[in-house]
């Protein structure tokens, strides 16, 4: 199918883009439209005008700044993996992203435009739960900061309001010995996961002091799993019992590639897979 | 506020100049390439998920039917009609040599992302050739072939030795 019809708008600097937001309820900002254009190509959707944000210079800067690594909005998949330091402070953001689409795709996907779709399914809004990344909003009244953790609401649904774009997301370095890690299983390299997991582990004296899961794939949006983790700090893990408490935390939803029980059991999976990295 | 559903574009497509065409703002670019008869740029799903449109959009792939003709105002794109180097010549040889196109419909877009791949000036096996090629659909050659031929450009442009 072919999109319906609506209006470009290259946007300037920030402020434009903002300008522009605040005056039309139908516009939409325009990222990479690696979402956007095939939901527009499906006719899901029928912005008045898409407003381009990717000749705004600002947005698209990698730093090391006050312990955080701060990635610019409109850095592509591609920039933010191939990265020098990226691939220094936070190597696993490289191999995470390495599973996210694929060549073509990630060339144009931005980081910003991942973290503020909030898709149930993709890898990077589950990663900045974990590390409870800060997302930075700016909109017509200024600049506000909201910690990934709050930012998630529901399907599709965070916390940015209409007139706001996401300018960076903040992720903390250098967290006490924090060990991370990835896992997804998927039907075809780059695809959406069928279930996926970040997690991390504070170990001392090789007794887990602290340990961190969110799912991706799963529910509504990042998923953490705060009973299974407590479990896991007290007992070894255990397929059926995982898969059962697993349940308790998290409402898992079907979606075309597999039931809601098959999430569980691959959930379950992954978790066994990470305990069994870790040892 | 009122913006213009049509816009006026200028672009280098396979290095020669195309000045000054209207185009709708909703038309994606591998229409818009097609409708100035770069038919070798092939439409599958428009979706993302074929990879039968990729291009070379200042020489990194990108799908054609995930970017608006308009966001390519400005640029140089290479389809497969201009995919001319010296390199690519022995890639596309290797894709003939090793049966690695049967209907021919995925082949454009399998070349791009073996530019990618040669681009990267460095070796790569078997498994992960697989992994730079999952975003490209085949239905006839059961992708074998297309590893063989890659592999084989590999080889001859000798990355990464
Ligand atoms: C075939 C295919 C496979 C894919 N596989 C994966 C995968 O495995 N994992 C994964 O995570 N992703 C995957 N993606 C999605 C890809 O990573 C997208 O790039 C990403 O989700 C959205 O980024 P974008 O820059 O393309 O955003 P766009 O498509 O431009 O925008 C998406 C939405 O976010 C809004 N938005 C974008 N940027 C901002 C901003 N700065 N501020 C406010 N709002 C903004 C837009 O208005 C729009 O509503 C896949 C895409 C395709 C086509
Ligand atoms: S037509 Fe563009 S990816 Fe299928
Ligand atoms: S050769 Fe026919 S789809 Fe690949």
């Amino acid at each position: 199918m072919k999109s319906p019809a609506f209006s470009y708008y290259e946007a300037k600097d920030l402020a434009d883009a903002i300008n522009v937001k605040k005056t039309d309820d139908d516009a939409v900002i325009l990222a990479g439209g690696q979402s956007l254009l095939p939901t527009l190509n499906m006719r899901l959707s029928n912005p008045s005008v898409l407003i381009d944000i990717s000749e705004i210079k600002e947005l698209r800067e990698i730093k090391i700044e006050d312990g955080f690594l701060c990635i610019g909005a409109m850095s592509s998949h591609s920039k933010v993996m191939n990265n020098k330091d990226v691939n220094e402070v936070l190597p696993i953001l490289c191999k995470i992203l390495s599973q996210v689409a694929h060549p073509a795709i990630r060339n144009k996907g931005t980081h910003g435009g991942s973290v503020a779709y909030g898709d149930p399914a993709a890898e990077l809004p589950a990663f900045a739960v974990l590390v409870d990344a800060q997302i930075v909003l700016s909109g017509f009244s200024g600049e506000r900061i909201v910690s990934a953790k709050e930012f998630y609401k529901g399907l599709f649904e965070t916390s940015i309001n209409s007139d706001e774009i996401l300018t960076s997301v903040k992720y903390p370095i250098n967290q006490n010995n924090k060990q991370l890690f990835f896992d997804e299983i998927t039907r075809r390299h780059g695809d959406y996961a069928m279930a996926g997991l970040v997690g991390s582990i504070v170990q001392k004296n090789k007794i887990n002091e602290e340990i961190n899961f969110v799912f991706f794939g799963t529910g509504d949006k990042p998923n953490e799993a705060p009973k299974t983790c407590e479990y896991l700090l007290n007992n070894e893990y255990n397929y059926t019992d995982i898969k059962d408490i697993l349940k308790t935390d998290i409402e898992f939803a079907s979606d075309i590639s597999s039931s809601s029980d098959m999430k569980a059991h691959l959930s379950a999976i992954l978790v066994g897979r990470m305990m069994k990295e870790l040892n | 506020m009122s913006y213009s559903n049509k816009v006026i574009i200028s672009m280098v497509i396979n290095n020669e100049n195309y000045d000054d065409l209207t185009v709708e703002t909703r038309q994606h670019l591998g229409d818009f390439l097609r409708d100035l008869g770069f038919k070798g740029t092939h439409l599958g799903c428009e979706q993302g998920a074929c990879g039968a449109c990729n291009v070379l959009v200042d020489g990194e792939s990108v799908r054609s039917c995930l970017m608006l003709a308009v966001q390519a105002n400005g640029k140089n794109i290479t389809t497969v009609e201009g995919l001319e180097t010296s390199e690519m010549e022995i890639v596309k040889d290797c894709f003939v040599k090793n049966n690695a196109m049967q209907c021919g419909f995925c082949s454009s877009g399998m070349l791009m992302t073996t530019y990618e791949i040669i681009k990267s000036k460095r070796k790569y096996s078997r498994e992960e050739i697989r992994e730079m090629i999952s975003g490209n659909y085949c239905r006839c050659t059961g992708y074998q072939a297309i590893v063989d031929a890659v592999e084989d450009s590999l080889n001859k442009i000798n990355v990464g030795m």
